[in-house]
Protein backbone atom coordinates (compact mmCIF):
# COMPACT_ATOMS: atom_id res chain seq x y z
CA UNK A 1 0.00 0.00 0.00
CA UNK A 2 1.55 3.41 -1.11
CA UNK A 3 0.72 6.89 0.79
CA UNK A 4 0.90 9.67 -1.37
CA UNK A 5 0.61 12.93 0.44
CA UNK A 6 -1.06 15.60 -1.00
CA UNK A 7 0.50 18.32 -3.15
CA UNK A 8 -0.80 21.65 -0.85
CA UNK A 9 -0.32 25.33 -0.39
CA UNK A 10 0.85 27.82 1.84
CA UNK A 11 3.46 27.32 4.47
CA UNK A 12 4.30 24.33 2.76
CA UNK A 13 6.45 24.84 -0.42
CA UNK A 14 4.86 23.82 -3.60
CA UNK A 15 6.94 24.32 -6.93
CA UNK A 16 6.12 23.21 -10.20
CA UNK A 17 7.52 23.18 -13.48
CA UNK A 18 6.92 21.56 -17.47
CA UNK A 19 10.11 20.29 -18.74
CA UNK A 20 10.39 19.61 -22.50
CA UNK A 21 11.61 16.04 -22.01
CA UNK A 22 9.74 12.71 -20.78
CA UNK A 23 8.75 12.02 -17.52
CA UNK A 24 11.16 8.48 -17.79
CA UNK A 25 14.11 10.93 -18.75
CA UNK A 26 12.99 13.63 -15.76
CA UNK A 27 12.68 10.71 -13.52
CA UNK A 28 16.06 9.57 -14.47
CA UNK A 29 18.33 12.84 -13.13
CA UNK A 30 17.35 11.73 -10.28
CA UNK A 31 18.17 8.11 -10.09
CA UNK A 32 22.39 8.31 -10.22
CA UNK A 33 24.75 10.34 -8.54
CA UNK A 34 26.21 11.42 -12.01
CA UNK A 35 22.72 13.14 -12.21
CA UNK A 36 22.39 14.36 -9.61
CA UNK A 37 25.64 16.11 -9.33
CA UNK A 38 24.97 17.90 -12.46
CA UNK A 39 21.89 20.09 -10.66
CA UNK A 40 21.33 19.45 -7.55
CA UNK A 41 21.72 22.73 -5.03
CA UNK A 42 21.85 26.59 -5.99
CA UNK A 43 23.84 27.64 -8.98
CA UNK A 44 26.70 29.10 -7.08
CA UNK A 45 26.90 25.87 -5.07
CA UNK A 46 29.00 23.14 -6.07
CA UNK A 47 27.81 19.55 -5.42
CA UNK A 48 31.22 17.60 -4.30
CA UNK A 49 29.54 14.43 -2.70
CA UNK A 50 26.21 12.64 -3.68
CA UNK A 51 26.10 8.66 -2.16
CA UNK A 52 22.72 6.43 -2.80
CA UNK A 53 21.08 3.81 -2.36
CA UNK A 54 17.92 4.24 -5.27
CA UNK A 55 15.28 1.94 -3.78
CA UNK A 56 12.76 2.10 -1.02
CA UNK A 57 14.04 2.25 2.39
CA UNK A 58 17.68 3.21 0.99
CA UNK A 59 19.33 6.03 2.22
CA UNK A 60 21.65 9.14 0.33
CA UNK A 61 23.58 11.26 1.33
CA UNK A 62 24.69 14.71 -0.21
CA UNK A 63 27.49 17.64 0.22
CA UNK A 64 27.46 21.06 -1.47
CA UNK A 65 30.26 22.98 -1.18
CA UNK A 66 29.39 27.13 -0.99
CA UNK A 67 31.08 29.86 -2.37
CA UNK A 68 33.38 30.51 0.26
CA UNK A 69 34.14 26.91 0.22
CA UNK A 70 32.80 25.51 3.36
CA UNK A 71 30.65 21.99 2.76
CA UNK A 72 26.99 21.68 3.78
CA UNK A 73 26.09 17.74 4.02
CA UNK A 74 22.61 16.77 3.96
CA UNK A 75 20.76 13.31 3.74
CA UNK A 76 17.40 11.13 3.49
CA UNK A 77 15.94 8.31 3.23
CA UNK A 78 13.97 7.38 0.29
CA UNK A 79 10.48 5.95 1.40
CA UNK A 80 8.93 5.14 -1.90
CA UNK A 81 10.04 4.82 -5.51
CA UNK A 82 7.51 4.43 -8.60
CA UNK A 83 9.47 5.08 -11.97
CA UNK A 84 8.94 7.88 -13.91
CA UNK A 85 6.19 8.62 -11.66
CA UNK A 86 7.30 9.49 -8.45
CA UNK A 87 9.74 9.90 -5.90
CA UNK A 88 9.62 10.24 -1.90
CA UNK A 89 11.86 10.96 0.66
CA UNK A 90 13.53 12.49 3.26
CA UNK A 91 15.33 15.57 3.70
CA UNK A 92 17.66 17.30 6.43
CA UNK A 93 20.97 19.35 6.73
CA UNK A 94 23.62 17.19 9.17
CA UNK A 95 25.55 19.51 10.24
CA UNK A 96 22.59 21.56 12.13
CA UNK A 97 24.26 25.11 11.09
CA UNK A 98 20.82 25.34 8.43
CA UNK A 99 17.85 24.48 10.54
CA UNK A 100 17.91 21.37 11.91
CA UNK A 101 14.53 20.53 10.34
CA UNK A 102 13.28 16.78 9.09
CA UNK A 103 11.25 17.43 5.66
CA UNK A 104 9.56 14.99 3.76
CA UNK A 105 9.55 15.74 0.25
CA UNK A 106 7.63 14.50 -2.78
CA UNK A 107 8.56 15.01 -6.28
CA UNK A 108 5.93 13.86 -9.29
CA UNK A 109 6.45 13.15 -12.83
CA UNK A 110 3.52 13.42 -15.34
CA UNK A 111 3.18 13.23 -18.67
CA UNK A 112 2.33 16.52 -20.25
CA UNK A 113 0.62 17.35 -23.91
CA UNK A 114 3.19 17.52 -26.45
CA UNK A 115 5.41 14.43 -24.77
CA UNK A 116 6.84 16.71 -21.77
CA UNK A 117 6.24 16.58 -18.12
CA UNK A 118 4.72 18.31 -15.80
CA UNK A 119 7.06 18.12 -12.31
CA UNK A 120 5.84 19.05 -8.82
CA UNK A 121 8.13 19.06 -6.32
CA UNK A 122 6.54 19.37 -2.42
CA UNK A 123 8.38 20.14 1.09
CA UNK A 124 7.12 19.86 4.35
CA UNK A 125 8.70 19.41 7.22
CA UNK A 126 7.96 16.86 10.50
CA UNK A 127 8.42 16.65 13.95
CA UNK A 128 8.00 12.65 14.03
CA UNK A 129 5.55 10.07 12.36
CA UNK A 130 2.64 11.37 13.98
CA UNK A 131 3.45 15.29 12.70
CA UNK A 132 4.16 13.67 9.36
CA UNK A 133 1.30 11.88 9.34
CA UNK A 134 -1.26 14.99 10.13
CA UNK A 135 0.28 16.51 6.87
CA UNK A 136 -0.99 13.81 4.39
CA UNK A 137 -4.66 15.45 4.72
CA UNK A 138 -2.84 18.86 3.26
CA UNK A 139 -3.35 21.96 5.02
CA UNK A 140 -7.17 23.83 5.05
CA UNK A 141 -7.86 26.87 3.01
CA UNK A 142 -6.83 29.14 6.59
CA UNK A 143 -3.61 29.37 5.52
CA UNK A 144 -4.87 31.39 2.54
CA UNK A 145 -6.14 33.75 5.32
CA UNK A 146 -2.48 33.98 7.48
CA UNK A 147 -0.53 34.51 4.70
CA UNK A 148 -3.26 37.99 3.63
CA UNK A 149 -2.57 38.45 7.88
CA UNK A 150 1.44 38.39 7.53
CA UNK A 151 1.04 40.37 4.15
CA UNK A 152 -1.08 43.32 6.46
CA UNK A 153 1.16 43.28 9.15
CA UNK A 154 4.61 43.18 7.11
CA UNK B 1 19.65 25.45 17.74
CA UNK B 2 16.70 27.56 19.89
CA UNK B 3 16.10 28.75 16.71
CA UNK B 4 15.30 25.55 14.89
CA UNK B 5 13.90 24.60 17.82
CA UNK B 6 11.73 27.43 17.73
CA UNK B 7 10.34 26.68 14.56
CA UNK B 8 9.64 23.18 14.96
CA UNK B 9 7.61 24.13 17.71
CA UNK B 10 5.70 26.56 15.38
CA UNK B 11 5.90 24.00 12.21
CA UNK B 12 4.01 21.23 15.15
CA UNK B 13 1.50 23.99 16.39
CA UNK B 14 0.04 24.13 12.48
CA UNK B 15 0.29 20.72 11.88
CA UNK B 16 -3.12 20.36 12.67
CA UNK B 17 -6.38 21.23 10.99
CA UNK B 18 -8.15 22.39 13.92
CA UNK B 19 -5.68 24.82 15.29
CA UNK B 20 -5.37 26.41 11.56
CA UNK B 21 -8.81 26.80 11.83
CA UNK B 22 -8.66 28.54 14.88
CA UNK B 23 -6.21 30.69 13.89
CA UNK B 24 -8.07 31.49 10.61
CA UNK B 25 -10.68 32.95 12.94
CA UNK B 26 -8.66 35.01 14.42
CA UNK B 27 -7.07 36.51 11.22
CA UNK B 28 -10.64 38.36 12.03
CA UNK B 29 -10.17 40.26 14.97
CA UNK B 30 -9.44 38.91 18.58
CA UNK B 31 -12.15 36.93 20.19
CA UNK B 32 -13.34 35.32 23.47
CA UNK B 33 -12.77 31.35 24.10
CA UNK B 34 -15.87 30.22 24.28
CA UNK B 35 -17.28 32.58 20.91
CA UNK B 36 -13.85 30.31 18.85
CA UNK B 37 -15.26 27.12 20.06
CA UNK B 38 -18.86 27.55 18.54
CA UNK B 39 -18.03 26.64 15.33
CA UNK B 40 -16.16 23.04 16.19
CA UNK B 41 -17.92 19.55 17.47
CA UNK B 42 -15.46 19.54 19.96
CA UNK B 43 -15.09 20.83 24.11
CA UNK B 44 -14.32 23.85 25.46
CA UNK B 45 -11.19 21.99 27.04
CA UNK B 46 -9.91 20.56 23.77
CA UNK B 47 -10.50 24.27 21.79
CA UNK B 48 -8.21 25.17 25.82
CA UNK B 49 -5.52 22.40 24.82
CA UNK B 50 -5.27 23.77 21.03
CA UNK B 51 -4.93 27.06 22.27
CA UNK B 52 -2.22 26.18 24.54
CA UNK B 53 -0.32 24.82 22.13
CA UNK B 54 -0.60 27.74 19.60
CA UNK B 55 0.32 30.01 22.85
CA UNK B 56 3.25 27.92 23.68
CA UNK B 57 4.29 28.49 20.43
CA UNK B 58 3.87 32.45 20.15
CA UNK B 59 1.33 32.26 17.67
CA UNK B 60 -1.66 33.33 20.53
CA UNK B 61 -1.61 35.49 22.98
CA UNK B 62 -4.22 35.94 25.51
CA UNK B 63 -4.87 39.42 27.41
CA UNK B 64 -4.74 39.17 30.72
CA UNK B 65 -6.38 42.80 31.88
CA UNK B 66 -9.93 41.61 30.13
CA UNK B 67 -11.99 39.40 32.32
CA UNK B 68 -12.78 37.56 29.00
CA UNK B 69 -9.69 37.13 27.91
CA UNK B 70 -9.61 37.55 24.00
CA UNK B 71 -7.22 35.74 21.95
CA UNK B 72 -5.35 37.60 19.35
CA UNK B 73 -3.15 36.40 16.76
CA UNK B 74 0.95 37.06 16.77
CA UNK B 75 2.14 37.30 13.24
CA UNK B 76 5.84 37.24 14.37
CA UNK B 77 6.43 33.10 14.41
CA UNK B 78 4.32 32.37 10.94
CA UNK B 79 7.37 35.32 9.43
CA UNK B 80 10.14 33.02 10.26
CA UNK B 81 7.75 29.81 8.84
CA UNK B 82 7.70 32.08 5.59
CA UNK B 83 11.32 33.18 6.00
CA UNK B 84 12.02 29.27 5.91
CA UNK B 85 9.91 28.58 2.77
CA UNK B 86 11.94 31.20 1.00
CA UNK B 87 15.33 30.02 1.62
CA UNK B 88 14.55 26.50 0.45
CA UNK B 89 12.24 28.36 -2.54
CA UNK B 90 15.53 29.73 -3.52
CA UNK B 91 17.63 26.76 -2.87
CA UNK B 92 14.96 24.54 -4.97
CA UNK B 93 14.04 26.82 -8.26
CA UNK B 94 18.03 27.46 -8.76
CA UNK B 95 18.65 23.72 -8.50
CA UNK B 96 15.53 23.00 -10.78
CA UNK B 97 16.75 25.68 -13.50
CA UNK B 98 20.21 23.53 -13.56
CA UNK B 99 18.08 20.20 -13.97
CA UNK B 100 16.53 21.83 -16.78
CA UNK B 101 19.66 22.69 -18.19
CA UNK B 102 21.41 19.47 -17.99
CA UNK B 103 17.99 17.55 -19.12
CA UNK B 104 17.76 19.44 -22.53
CA UNK B 105 21.89 18.36 -22.37
CA UNK B 106 21.09 14.29 -22.40
CA UNK B 107 18.09 15.06 -24.76
CA UNK B 108 20.00 16.29 -27.40
CA UNK B 109 23.16 13.28 -27.23
CA UNK B 110 20.56 10.87 -26.93
CA UNK B 111 18.89 12.66 -30.00
CA UNK B 112 22.91 12.21 -31.49
CA UNK B 113 22.61 9.25 -30.62
CA UNK B 114 19.68 8.08 -31.76
CA UNK B 115 17.66 9.97 -34.68
CA UNK B 116 14.60 8.15 -33.93
CA UNK B 117 14.31 8.54 -30.57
Amino acid sequence: MTRTIEATQGHELLIERTFDASPDLVFRVWTKPEHLMRWWGPKTFTTVAFEMDFRDGGAYRACIRDPEGEDHWMSGIYREIVPAKRIVMTFRWDDGAWDGLNNLITVRFEAAPGGGTKFSFHQAPFADTATRDSHVGGWTECIDGLAAYLEATA
Amino acid sequence: MEASDHLSTTFAALADPTRRAILARLVEGETSVSDLAEPFAISLPAISRHLKVLEHAGLVTRSREAQWRPCRLRAGPMKEVSDWLLRYRRFWEEGFDQMADYIAELKAKETDRDPDN
